[in-house]
């Protein structure tokens, strides 16, 4: 295949400027990493012409480059440098001027990132309003992101400590953060891993050309078929720990001479894998996409995208499950029926994406784009629901040894007998005993062939967040002068949700009814407040039938509009590099009820309040460049975003209310406040970054809903002024070691990601009733941000005893702080790695983990449960209950400052047949020590057992998730 | 070439092998409707006792773990359900010589065990033992239950609850033989057995499904309120008794429904109709500093919330004469019927009614629990609520 030309990545570079510069005619312009404009010194520069090699250069220390004593006419230029994907591009020479191509940008080449962010476990909260989604960071020509990017994400590794949805990912210049959740998007486009190849990246609060962006980077995904890596890939990979097998095919054309490009790229992602019983993929994708470059001006292309298919679902569960099935990994959402393994929670989605975007060069300094972009479809998720009828989940608590013996007395669960048999169901294998340990689908097909007239006690639902997301977005780049240059744009988002439920199987019954078993258990005598659909009952004088496939529960739209503009402004001179940048936007969002709920007749149907936000954001940067490719740089930002829709109604499913009703001022902007400063080395020989960062957020809101064993009622708890201050250092290095092809790099991650006081003030928390929106609780969250610790002492026992003073006070301490959750604080790898010139290549690498921490429920750090039924706090209670749990423990539990080493290696080769084919395969072997004891997150629960004297609370066990022990990906290649 | 395909062979066969076990994949087709359960008829047992029988083994305060003198297997019909909640967690089932109640320990147990199925009954490793019973002149017997051991010494008999145990002692019959139990009709005070002495073992009324006929309302409830549930229930501090002895002015304690749902004991409480009430256990009534009795209506607040007295529902014990005889109707807080009133003119006695039950034994007395509103009808037979 000739070589095509890889005009995307250089027509946003190449301003073309002429100076009159003498007879001879020349080239010249700065070689810069794309990402950061960091110079890049010695890439080499090969200027030809018909094939003949005219002159070749390194680029100097400072990325320049000037070839001259050239005559007039087209010339190809080719540039290359290790780490950054190969450039080529025309360059004209007439009238005898020095063309200056200014930045002659390069976009780092990726290693190996064949990452799928659904490599991650479905968090399944329990319904408790926690959710999350994987955060990976990106693969960039940085030392410290090309490790950890890969490295770390296994551990679901959070960088810097920021939740995932502080990440912009924009998709050809669009942000595509979830409208609703600010979760970034990447199950839209899984398994299309060749057509979302081409990204541009930036990292921390850098601003970017197509937006501005937070503080933890932003990635903009080219996706247009130009940028698709021309020719054919087929590739074929078997993973022990995601999926069986997945299978690939890509077609890219380039760009042809007639100025169309055309891509294709297919794949399947089937299987199972070796450590999730019930977990499966049956996923599809698809990326169809066209371009065509109209004279040397316009660019227009149009795609359409995704990832349609179903997954099996994993679950957390205590360890106490863990321990009686002497697995870690133990899924509970599966069962037998009729003895084929079956998956409760299963997603299904089909969200189409189509993107028309047009690009216009009309000057040479000026680029202007416009995308115009479409997600629609369903997304589904199914879940077992019940109505009357026992709790079918295997591992519910009261299915479990411990529900019914402690050795604590003061638990009052003291029925040994009944201990005996429980454990003996959990721990006796066999067929048997497997419809205890696992879902028992046999059982809920019975029970609802028992119920004479066909209605079904058990049903699985499927729970649907149907979006229809148009977006649009412009921008346009001015390069003034040499000096400065001026990026801005304009943006449009109006989302549309459909949030419902559909009957997805009867299992075996006729029907289902539409009322809310909730609500009947406190209002059983009255047939309107029990209604899901008030007025189907009104309208027919009985509750819904609901068939398969029928709507019922609750359907509400989330109504959510967004506009806004930004800007950026570079000044550059010399090796200074100045940057100042802005934002405004406004937001505003209602939620829609269709149907009207029994519970809140007069505030279920119809449109919400809208709540309105006005947000803005600023960042300036400076960065100094010294020769020798040292780069030093700072950055400042502050920024305000408004809530998410999901986090401002405090029950949307059942009605209008917005947190802000119960809560008033506190529910506002969360605002964030960043500062970080970078060294960066890049030569060809090493490349380093370290960077130290502190940043606030603070004013952000939460909302869940829980039973409350304290009212004996499911609640709706809405926390507001919950801040974090993230501080810490980064710092990657990769280096070349004597022997050829030999490489060792590393990253080191340190950070002490915290939660703070809110301007001085504990989170606030409003606590209400689900059925009758009653507020029971208005209160602070003392304990949220930190505990107190007491002075105490144990005896030989282990008992502890509390010093108290000549009062009788209990002597305080300090205060421990709690951390940002689910990621460690202390991360290191190094990677050992060699290429031959047969094209083997191996790496091993190490890594560390340390101080990692349990999601903390805010329920735990109330007065009322830290003090137990009788009111009185006492040392030993609030030590218990507001505690933060070390997620690194031994096997045991013991040692909470236990740190985690993993070792992981990798092997592959590629072959060229014929200099035009080439087939490669790549093996890593992850976790090799087999690691079964690494928890990469969890959660607490909200129940609480009060003790035989009723004058304390204990928490439920929290909920876990562990990582895969050893497991492979086999990846096998063919391209030509 | 060889070589390459050498290697990918290998690799292949390196990746199917895997690193761990293979599990069963998930199967991702349509699902065939599992097969109903199998289930138990008389051919799978031997020699099968009877509810009498087994009772007999109990002697009043010594619960008794069966099973040690061999296989005891009991069969019976289910005469009871708890659909709609007015038994929780257990049920009865009943042969010729009377009935007794399982106590299952999980909710919907009318799914699993429908009303009118014949169940099996391993009492082998179960306890058997009594509850209600109070001696000395004003008590009685009590109600002979099958259950589960209880260590904690609360009752006599804890529930099954485990799944294991459950599924281990509770057998099904043919699910598709289907034959309500037919109740025994009691039509005067004379046919009633003795609550002094009868139990399961003597009298086949005894945890029996019965239909009592002509009985007059009383004109009394009794309703045990807590001021807060979470601290000790057995503390005079923390209840209420709602009853003749407490309320001697209005002995109905203005209750004119089966029993009360939360937001109906709400509306009760902030009508002021149990403010003369005092807070105490029985003969116990604690005082404040003055002297003066702690009544509902000194706790009623400044807004009127009674936020001193949990708010909760509860169950009401209402009244009715059979002859000179008292029949108490016993309905739970948690039924989804409890709060529909009672007929005025029932309420005013204008009229008697028929009532089917489960007759149980409470400290001697007669105490009817209703399966649901239909088992309501006035004495000519048509029903109290249409």
């Amino acid at each position: 295949m000739l070589k095509k030309l890889v005009t995307v990545l250089c027509t946003l570079a190449l301003g073309v400027t002429m100076f009159a510069q003498g007879f001879t005619g020349g080239v010249k312009g700065t070689v810069v990493n794309r990402a950061g404009r960091v110079p890049i010194a010695g890439a080499s520069l090969t200027l030809s012409q018909n094939g003949e090699t005219i002159a070749s250069q390194k680029s100097a220390s400072d990325g320049t480059f000037a070839i001259d004593n050239l005559d007039n006419g087209m010339y190809g230029l080719t540039v290359e440098a290790i780490g950054f994907v190969t450039l080529n591009v025309n360059v004209t020479v007439d009238g005898g001027f020095v063309k200056d191509l200014i930045f002659v940008s390069m976009v780092a080449s990726q290693v190996v990132e064949d990452v799928d962010d659904s490599s991650f476990a479905e968090f399944d909260m329990d319904d408790s309003g926690y959710t999350d989604t994987p955060t990976i960071l990106f693969g960039a020509s940085d030392p410290y992101t090309n490790l950890a990017g890969y490295g770390f994400s296994s551990i679901r590794f959070k960088n810097r400590g920021y939740n995932s949805e502080t990440q912009d990912v924009y998709l050809s210049g669009v942000k595509l953060n979830d409208a609703l959740s600010g979760y970034s998007p990447y199950s839209l486009w899984s398994g299309l891993n060749e057509a979302t190849r081409s990204k541009e990246t930036t990292i921390g609060s850098e601003t970017a050309d197509f937006g501005v962006g937070g503080v933890n980077g932003q990635t903009n995904i080219l996706g247009t078929p130009s940028s698709v890596r021309p020719g054919w890939r087929f590739s074929v990979l078997s993973n022990s720990a995601l999926y069986r097998l997945r299978l690939m095919a890509n077609y890219a054309s380039g760009e042809l001479d007639n100025g169309w490009s055309y891509a294709i790229n297919v794949s399947a992602r089937l299987g199972g894998n070796d450590w999730v019983e019930g977990v499966y993929y049956r996923n599809f994708s698809y990326y169809l996409g066209v371009e065509k470059k109209i004279g040397d001006i316009h660019r227009i292309s149009l795609v359409t995208f995704a990832a349609p298919g179903q997954r099996g679902a994993q679950n957390a569960s205590t360890q106490e499950v863990y321990d009686l099935m002497g697995d870690n990994m133990y899924n509970s959402n599966w069962g037998y029926q009729n003895g084929k393994v079956r998956n409760s929670r299963v997603r299904k989605t089909f969200e189409p994406v189509t993107v028309l975007k047009y690009t216009v060069n009309p000057s040479e300094n000026l680029e202007v784009n416009a995308t115009l972009l479409w997600r629609t479809g369903f997304n589904g998720y199914t879940a077992l629901d019940w109505y009357d009828a026992a709790d079918p989940r295997p591992d519910y608590y009261r299915n479990l040894p411990s529900y019914f013996y402690l050795e604590d007395e003061d638990y009052n669960r003291v029925n040994q007998d009944k201990y005996d048999w429980a454990y003996y169901q959990w721990t006796t294998r066999g067929k048997a005993y497997q419809n205890y340990q696992h879902l028992n689908w046999d059982r809920l097909y019975n029970v609802n062939y028992n119920n004479p007239d066909g209605r079904s006690k058990y049903a699985l639902e499927e729970r649907r967040v149907d979006q229809n997301d148009v977006n649009f977005a412009a921008s346009a780049k001015w390069r003034q002068s040499d000096l400065f240059t001026l990026t801005g744009g304009v943006n449009a988002r109006i989302n549309r949700t459909e949030n419902y439920k559909i009957m997805n199987d009867l299992l075996g019954g006729q029907y289902y009814l539409n009322i809310d078993s909730f609500a009947e258990r406190d209002f059983a005598i009255d047939e309107e407040k029990i209604q899901n659909d008030l007025d189907y009952y009104l309208a027919h004088g009985e509750a819904q039938k609901i068939y398969k496939g029928d709507k019922y529960g609750y359907d509400y739209l989330a109504q959510v509009r967004k506009a806004g503009g930004w800007a950026n402004a570079t000044f550059t001179s010399g090796g200074l590099t100045a940057n100042i940048a802005g934002t405004v936007g406004y937001e505003t969002f209602w939620r829609e009820g269709l149907v009207r709920k029994g519970l809140f007749p007069d505030n279920s149907l119809g449109k919400s309040e809208k709540s309105q936000f006005l947000t803005y954001s600023g960042k300036a940067s400076i960065a100094y460049v010294l020769q020798g490719g040292h780069r030093f740089s700072a950055n400042a930002a502050y920024m305000t975003e408004a809530p998410t829709f999901n986090q401002s109604f405090v029950s949307a499913r059942t009605r209008n209310t917005l947190v802000s009703d119960l809560c008033g001022d506190d529910f506002t902007t969360k605002k964030t406040m960043a500062f970080d400063v970078n060294y960066q080395l890049s030569t060809s020989w090493m490349q380093l970054r370290a960077t130290a960062y502190w940043a606030k957020i603070f004013d952000q809101t939460d909302v869940m809903s829980f039973y409350d064993d304290s009212q004996n009622s499911f609640t709706n708890f809405a926390m507001t002024g919950i801040a974090e201050r993230h501080m810490g250092v980064e710092i990657g290095i990769k280096v070349p070691l004597p022997v050829q092809g030999l490489s060792v790099s590393g990253a080191f991650a340190w950070g002490d990601n915290i939660y703070v006081k809110n301007r001085g003030k504990d989170p606030h928390m409003v606590q209400t009733i689900d059925n009758s929106a009653e507020i029971v609780r208005n209160e602070d969250v003392p304990y949220w941000v930190s505990n107190p610790v007491y002075k105490k002492e144990f005896d030989e026992e282990g008992n502890v005893y509390y010093y108290d003073d000549a009062d009788g006070n209990y002597i305080l301490e300090g205060y421990q702080k709690h951390y940002v959750p689910s990621s460690p604080q202390i991360a290191a790898e190094l990677a050992l790695n060699y290429r031959t010139n047969s094209y083997w290549f191996f790496e091993v690498n190490a890594q560390y983990f340390g101080k990692s921490y349990l999601d903390m429920n805010p329920l735990y750090r109330t007065q009322y449960a830290c003090s137990g039924a009788d009111g009185i706090l006492s040392p030993a209670e609030v030590e218990y209950m507001a505690g933060q749990e070390s997620l690194f423990t031994r096997a045991d539990g013991s040692n909470p400052a236990y740190t985690h080493f993993l070792l992981n290696c990798s092997v592959g080769k590629s072959w060229y047949i014929q200099r035009k084919y080439n087939f490669g395969f790549s093996l890593e072997v992850k976790n090799m020590t087999n690691n079964t004891w690494f928890k990469t997150g969890g959660y607490e629960q909200t129940r609480l057992i009060s003790s035989v004297g009723k004058d304390r609370y204990y928490r439920f066990d929290p909920k876990y998730f562990y990582m895969q022990g050893v497991n492979y990906m086999l990846n096998l290649y063919f391209r030509f | 070439m060889k070589k390459i395909l050498v290697y990918s062979a290998a690799l292949l066969v390196f990746a199917s092998c895997g690193l761990k076990e293979e599990f069963q994949p998930v199967f991702t087709g349509k699902y065939d409707n599992p097969s109903p359960y199998v289930y138990y008829d008389d051919s799978d047992f031997g020699k099968i006792s009877t509810i009498a029988e087994v009772c007999a083994q109990y002697e009043v305060g010594n619960p008794i773990l069966l099973g040690s003198k061999g296989e005891t297997i009991i069969k019976g019909r289910v005469s009871t359900t708890d659909q709609p909640g007015n038994f929780y967690k257990s049920f009865y089932i009943q042969d010729e010589t009377g009935g007794i109640e399982i106590k299952a320990g999980k909710n919907g147990l009318y799914n699993d065990y429908l009303e009118g199925q014949t169940v099996y009954i391993d009492c082998d490793g179960l306890t058997l033992g009594m509850y209600g019973y109070k001696d000395g002149s004003y008590g009685g017997m009590g109600m002979i239950q099958l259950g589960f051991n209880d260590p904690s010494g609360s009752y006599e008999t804890s529930y099954l609850e485990s799944p294991l145990i459950i599924d281990s002692h509770i057998l099904r019959g043919d699910p598709t033989d289907i034959k309500k139990v037919t109740p025994k009709v009691i039509s005067s005070a004379s046919d009633l057995p003795d609550g002094k002495s009868a139990t399961q073992v003597s009298s086949n009324l005894v945890g029996s499904l019965v239909t009592i006929q002509n009985i007059t309302y009383g004109k009394e409830v009794f309703v045990l309120l807590y001021l807060d549930s979470t601290k000790d229930k057995k503390a005079a501090t923390n209840r209420v008794f709602l009853s003749s002895s407490n309320n001697a002015a209005d002995p109905t304690c203005g209750i004119t429904t089966w029993a009360m749902s939360k937001s109906k004991m709400i509306e009760y409480i902030k009508s002021g109709v149990w403010d003369a009430c005092k807070v105490g256990s029985g003969s116990t009534y604690p005082t404040y500093e003055d002297g003066s009795y702690i009544t509902v209506g000194s706790l009623a607040g400044e807004d009127g919330t009674y936020s001193g007295i949990e708010k909760a529902a509860y169950s009401v014990t209402q009244y009715f004469k059979l002859g000179s005889k008292d029949i108490q109707i016993r309905t739970s807080g948690f039924s989804k019927f409890c709060d529909y009133e009672i007929p005025e003119d029932v309420l005013s006695g204008a009229k008697t009614i028929n009532v089917t039950g489960i007759f149980t034994f409470y400290q001697g007395g007669v105490q009817i629990t209703v399966n649901s509103l239909d088992d309501f009808t006035y004495s000519d037979g048509t029903p109290l609520y249409k």
